[in-house]
């Protein structure tokens, strides 16, 4: 979003301001209002900007005038109930929608800068720039070492010392370097699900993408390796730009610096972490938030 | 609960709870339910019990007729009759076994009936005036005799038993049983089966003597026949030795004129030798051999120019104090038997010299196990195949088979004496010896004497091969035919069909099924699959028309043309894709999706096929010739150098891509990092031109050496031009597989869970990159299997096979020649076989062969299927 923010939303139509479920109303009829975004978004220099952005799955629409700006080095949370489209919103960005038939898209998304959607724009080498951590840690069937340096190996990577020495900054990276070090020609699947999913991390950050797209990294993990996931994350912002889906309300507020709230397709609000927690605009996210609702 | 399941009321209180609906919910199993599920269980057993069973029954079945194959020869004495008479020299019988007659040294030939001793006819043969032939041979089917006279007189004898059916109300016949034999009026009679009255009699029908000398005792004398004409050779007691050919004309009225004409061979008497022991003339009539009692082997040939030359010599008894204790020749009069006073018994025949090919050498082709203590003293050969009998100087009968020198069979006569004399039967279902004055009837069942474990599955020395061989030829044109039941060139035919029929439609296959796997979008993948589908439901028979009648002569016809096809269709695929990348990705970028790629794909095959039809001609103008074909049916010299450049090529395509990969990336990869694309597509454009042009060469290079050297590249892969070959099927039956495989290796592929796709295409990898390294290695062991199922479809298929190869049963792995498949072979053969016979438990053998190939295939494939499901679980 552009235009300067406002503290509240300047709904529109016959939404009445002063209504307490006012947005969730206009979504459910399906009328236009514009989303709550806190002033502190626009002094970040943004990584990823969304704008206007729109998705159908053949006739269902799944997102709906999305705008939003990812600050660089920072974590960015998603929340919102089942369904709303975190997921389909955090796979637009490196395009593993195009791999659905029948997705039609609308609406702009730029990576620092350059076009996601734009006609001369190259899938591979845009998908080389952005990491993704999916929701089941999906480790390959091979050795600990080749799944890490996965994406050095398809740019044609061969001298060693960059492969053992990009292994072991990733793996470190990821906190599980001392895990596996003296194991790392055993094949992948012979770790614990939390450890696979710190490995799918050390892959995604081999790359050293612009942005990290994590999506509910913790879902499928006990509340041990959760833990381990977020000091993570913690550990790699600064680093890297990560955006992130979470169910989890304490994991968002812990691990991340600004959350973004969407309900059934829509950007509801979006602010700094804290604002959002503790002194959000709509009543909506603040339901949410607290478990009222959702 | 059990009391109201089925009847739908209430459960007991105690289950009674609060439900959504307010009813209590109901827990019990109703009896339907039960019902279908015991049905179903039952069903579900009693189908897959049903098809174990069956299969085992198969099993079974084939396993019950070829058992019999490996059974032993039985032989038993069925009785013993004294017949007075001198040494007996040659015994004969009739086919239905009514009556035998003897030869005897004193001259007389009697006839009696088969099981006892009572004499039908008796005749001499002694001429007037002249007295008892000095010397008598009777050919190994005992169907003629040549008697050589003191006066020089040389009678041929046609022996034959004439038969006549008698009125059934004959006086004194009305209580002949079947099995008896009855003599009336110079005639055995025997009742039939069907009750008729058949009478057998002896026919000797000898000729008016020839005189090729004149005046001189017979000393020796055998004699042969070609296509009707006689022919005989004579050595007389003076030393004097002559082929004779004998012309026989009919006239119009029905009389005979025979017109010998004899050419004399230069008799050689080794040094303090006497008269030869035998004489031997070969089927064809035209070797004369002579042997010694130590062993001295001369055999005389007659040239071009009609004259006889001794041209070759040697001992064929190694042992220097051995004597030759018995001698024959087996049917067809082509192998040599000789028995020594040492218990040896071998096989000797002519074969091709390996030094010089026009020359014939006798080699010996294997003994028989060796008697030890004693020795064989008369051979006869069996006239309908190869079995041998030999009758020891201790009264034992022992039955051999000549081609494996095995021992079938041994009978103790229970007689003092040493057999003077053996004869088998036609049927070969009797055997008769003569040792003293008495003759003894055996019951012989050989069984299967052409099949064992080494017959079937080793080399075996056929009369006639010059060393051991995998034959098979289970039929041929002559009564003397030797049936070749070697199951190995089947075997090899097969192996040989399924290896080029894969090397064709294995990697079309795979490649098609990684294409709609990883590149096709859902809906274009679902009808792609549907037509490949469609491909499988082409019969068989069809495709096997189709490639002999169409295929076949076309690539026949444009065999360069084909083969520069094959060759150009990867490379201009690889170069299409190469121009691709030069142009600016501005332009592709739209087109870079499922339906246009497909499209671009077909358009590049017509390209291609043009490139390759003008290329291959050209290609085999220069370096062939202009035909290939006669080069390769060694017609013209040209040839060798381009001939090695293709056989070459792939393994130089292989090296300079090694090279390539190994030592010329590394070097290009630090420069280019900060190239742009349209730069590196450049590079990448010429590294494939210089690296295809590279290859190219180094074929080119490596074929001139190798043909400067003097080698030849005919006789390993490529030879000799046949039109119905292993090229053809390999393009038909590689069609016919790639339907099951493409079907079982997308499967596999698809089955890949789609997550590891995401993760390796989020990571930036390529579709391609993608499946090479994450979903063919994951789908590794389901793409394994598939590709074996595909093998054992490939190993059983028959029509295919059947109609578009010349179905000859060789042993070379030449692409240009045909092979006879074990499944072919059962579907031409198995219907003439007779059944029960050699033949036919052979053939059940031959399919018992393929089950058991099938079988290893499909359940090879079955375990690596049942680990990958393990492992994809996993995942
Ligand atoms: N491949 C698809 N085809 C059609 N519709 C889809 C597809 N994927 C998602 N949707 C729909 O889009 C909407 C958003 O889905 P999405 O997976 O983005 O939700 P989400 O917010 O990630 O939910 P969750 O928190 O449960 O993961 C849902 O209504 C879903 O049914
Ligand atoms: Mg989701």
């Amino acid at each position: 979003m552009n235009e300067p923010p406002t503290t509240r939303p300047a709904v529109q139509g016959t939404v009445r301001p002063d209504d307490v479920r006012s947005v969730f109303d206009a979504v459910s009829k399906g009328e236009a209002f514009e989303t709550c975004v806190h002033p502190e978004v626009a002094e970040e220099d943004a990584v990823l900007e969304v704008s206007d952005f729109d998705l159908w799955y053949g006739e269902k629409r799944a997102l709906y005038q999305i705008g939003m700006r990812v600050p660089v080095g920072k974590v960015t949370a998603l929340i919102g109930p089942s369904g709303c489209g975190k997921s389909t919103l955090l796979r637009c960005v490196n395009r593993m929608n195009d791999l659905i038939d029948s997705v039609r898209i609308e609406g702009d998304m730029r990576l620092s800068g350059d076009g996601i959607y734009g006609p001369k724009v190259d899938v591979i080498e845009l998908r080389k720039r952005i990491g993704m951590v999916f929701q089941k840690p999906n480790p390959f069937p091979m050795s600990i070492f080749e799944n890490v340096i996965y994406s050095l190996r398809i740019d044609g990577e061969r001298n060693r010392t960059v492969l053992d020495e990009v292994c072991e900054r990733s793996l470190r990276g990821a906190g599980l370097w001392d895990e596996v070090k003296d194991r790392l020609q055993d094949s992948a699947l012979a770790l614990s699900g939390g450890q696979q999913q710190r490995l799918c991390i050390a892959r995604a950050i081999a790359a050293e993408p612009e942005v990290l797209l994590l999506d509910e990294p913790c879902s499928a993990l006990d509340p041990i390796a959760t833990g381990r996931i977020e000091d993570l994350i913690e550990e790699l912002k600064g680093a890297y730009s990560i955006l992130m889906v979470t169910h989890n309300m304490q994991q968002a507020s812990r691990a991340s610096d600004y959350t973004a709230f969407m309900y059934l397709g829509r950007m509801i609000e979006f602010g700094p972490t804290e604002s959002i927690f503790l002194r959000p605009e709509l009543q909506e996210t603040e339901d949410y938030v607290t478990g009222r609702f959702g | 609960m059990t009391t109201d399941e089925g009847t739908g009321r209430e459960a007991p209180a105690t289950a009674r709870q609060a439900a959504f609906t307010g009813k209590p919910r109901r827990r019990g199993t109703t009896f339907q339910v039960r019902a279908a599920e015991i049905a179903a269980r039952s069903l579900i057993t009693a189908g897959g019990l049903g098809t174990i069973l069956a299969v085992t029954l198969i099993f079974v079945f084939l396993l019950m007729v070829v058992a019999p194959l490996f059974t032993s020869a039985t032989l038993e004495t069925r009785g013993t009759n004294s017949v007075e008479s001198s040494v007996i020299t040659a015994i004969g019988v009739d086919r239905y076994e009514a009556l035998k007659w003897i030869a005897s040294a004193d001259g007389r030939v009697l006839s009696m009936t088969a099981d006892r001793v009572e004499v039908i006819d008796e005749l001499s043969t002694a001429r007037d005036g002249v007295g008892v032939p000095t010397a008598q041979t009777f050919s190994p089917t005992l169907d003629h005799a040549v008697l050589g006279y003191e006066d020089g007189g040389v009678v041929l004898v046609d022996i034959s038993f004439e038969e006549d059916y008698l009125d059934g109300a004959t006086e004194g016949l009305g209580d002949l049983a079947e099995g008896e034999t009855r003599v009336v009026d110079g005639w055995a009679v025997q009742r039939t089966p069907v009750g008729q009255l058949r009478a057998t009699r002896l026919a000797w029908e000898a000729t008016e003597p020839d005189f090729p000398f004149e005046g001189s005792a017979v000393h020796l004398v055998d004699s042969t026949d070609v296509a009707g004409s006689p022919i005989y050779a004579t050595l007389t007691a003076d030393g004097q030795l002559a082929l004779t050919k004998i012309r026989v004309r009919t006239s119009m009225f029905g009389g005979e004129t025979r017109t010998p004409s004899s050419i004399e061979l230069p008799y050689e008497q080794p040094d303090g030798a006497g008269l030869p022991l035998a004489l031997f003339l070969n089927g064809r009539g035209s070797d004369v051999m002579l042997l010694w009692a130590d062993g001295t082997y001369h055999r005389y040939r007659e040239n071009d120019e009609g004259e006889g030359a001794l041209v070759e010599t040697r001992d064929l008894v190694a042992d220097p104090n051995a004597r030759i204790s018995a001698w024959t020749q087996m049917l067809g009069k082509e192998s040599l038997v000789l028995a020594d006073d040492t218990g040896g018994v071998t096989t000797w025949f002519l074969v091709r010299d390996a030094d010089d090919p026009s020359k014939l050498v006798t080699v010996t082709s294997g003994s028989m196990p060796k008697l030890t203590g004693r020795h064989v003293t008369a051979l006869t050969p069996s006239p309908s195949s190869r079995l041998l009998v030999g009758g020891t100087n201790d009264g034992k009968v022992e039955v051999y088979h000549a081609t494996t020198h095995r021992l079938m069979g041994e009978s103790d006569l229970g007689l003092d004496a040493a057999v003077t004399a053996v004869e088998l039967s036609a049927e070969e279902t009797s055997i008769r010896a003569a040792a003293g004055s008495s003759l003894v009837t055996l019951t012989l069942d050989p069984k299967y004497p052409e099949a064992s474990v080494g017959t079937l599955f080793g080399k075996v020395w056929y009369e006639g091969y010059p060393e051991p061989e995998h034959v098979w030829q289970s039929t041929g044109g002559t009564d003397e035919f030797e049936p070749k039941l070697g199951m190995v060139p089947l075997v090899y035919g097969t192996l040989k069909a399924t290896t080029y029929s894969m090397i064709f439609g294995a990697p079309l296959a795979i490649l098609a099924a990684i294409f709609t796997s990883e590149f096709l979008s859902r809906r274009l993948r679902s009808r792609v699959k549907t037509v490949m589908e469609l491909m499988a439901s082409l019969p068989s028979v069809v495709l096997g028309f189709l490639g002999g009648l169409v295929i076949a002569p076309f690539v026949q016809d444009q065999l360069a043309g084909v083969i520069g096809v094959l060759f150009a269709l990867p490379l201009a695929f690889l170069f299409g894709a190469h121009l691709w990348q030069l142009i600016p990705r501005r332009l592709t970028l739209p087109w870079n999706n499922g339906w246009q790629r497909f499209a671009m794909i077909v358009l590049a095959i017509p390209i291609a096929v043009a490139i390759g039809a003008i290329a291959g001609p050209v290609f085999e103008g220069l370096f062939f010739g202009g035909s290939a074909q006669s080069w390769l049916a060694a017609e013209s010299g040209e040839g060798a150098a381009g001939g090695w450049a293709l056989v070459t090529l792939p393994l130089c395509i292989l090296a300079v891509l090694l090279f390539i990969t190994r030592v010329v990336d590394p070097l290009l990869r630090d420069r280019l990092v900060t190239t742009e694309h349209k730069h590196l597509a450049r590079i990448q454009l010429a590294k494939f031109i210089v690296g295809g042009l590279a290859a190219l060469g180094l074929a080119f290079v490596v074929g001139f050496g190798l043909s400067a050297v003097g080698a030849d590249p005919r006789g390993g892969v490529i030879d000799t031009y046949v039109q119905r070959n292993a090229l053809v099927v390999g393009f038909v039956m590689g069609f016919a597989i790639i339907p099951i495989i493409y079907t079982l290796a997308e499967d596999a592929l698809s089955s890949v869970p789609e997550h590891l796709r995401h993760a390796s295409l989020g990571a930036g990898a390529t579709p391609w990159q993608t499946a090479m390294r994450v979903i063919v290695p994951t789908a590794m062991s389901g793409l394994f299997s598939a590709v074996m199922i595909g093998l054992g479809r490939a190993v059983g298929e028959t029509m295919i096979v059947l109609m578009a190869t010349g179905n000859t049963p060789i042993m070379e792995m030449n692409i240009f020649n045909g092979f006879r498949t074990l499944s072919a072979n059962i579907a031409v053969e198995l219907p003439e076989a007779v059944k029960e016979s050699t033949h036919y438990r052979v053939l059940f053998l031959a399919a018992l062969t393929l089950f058991a190939m099938t079988f290893v295939l499909n359940t090879a494939a079955e375990i690596v299927r049942q680990r990958f499901r393990k492992r994809a679980y996993q995942l």
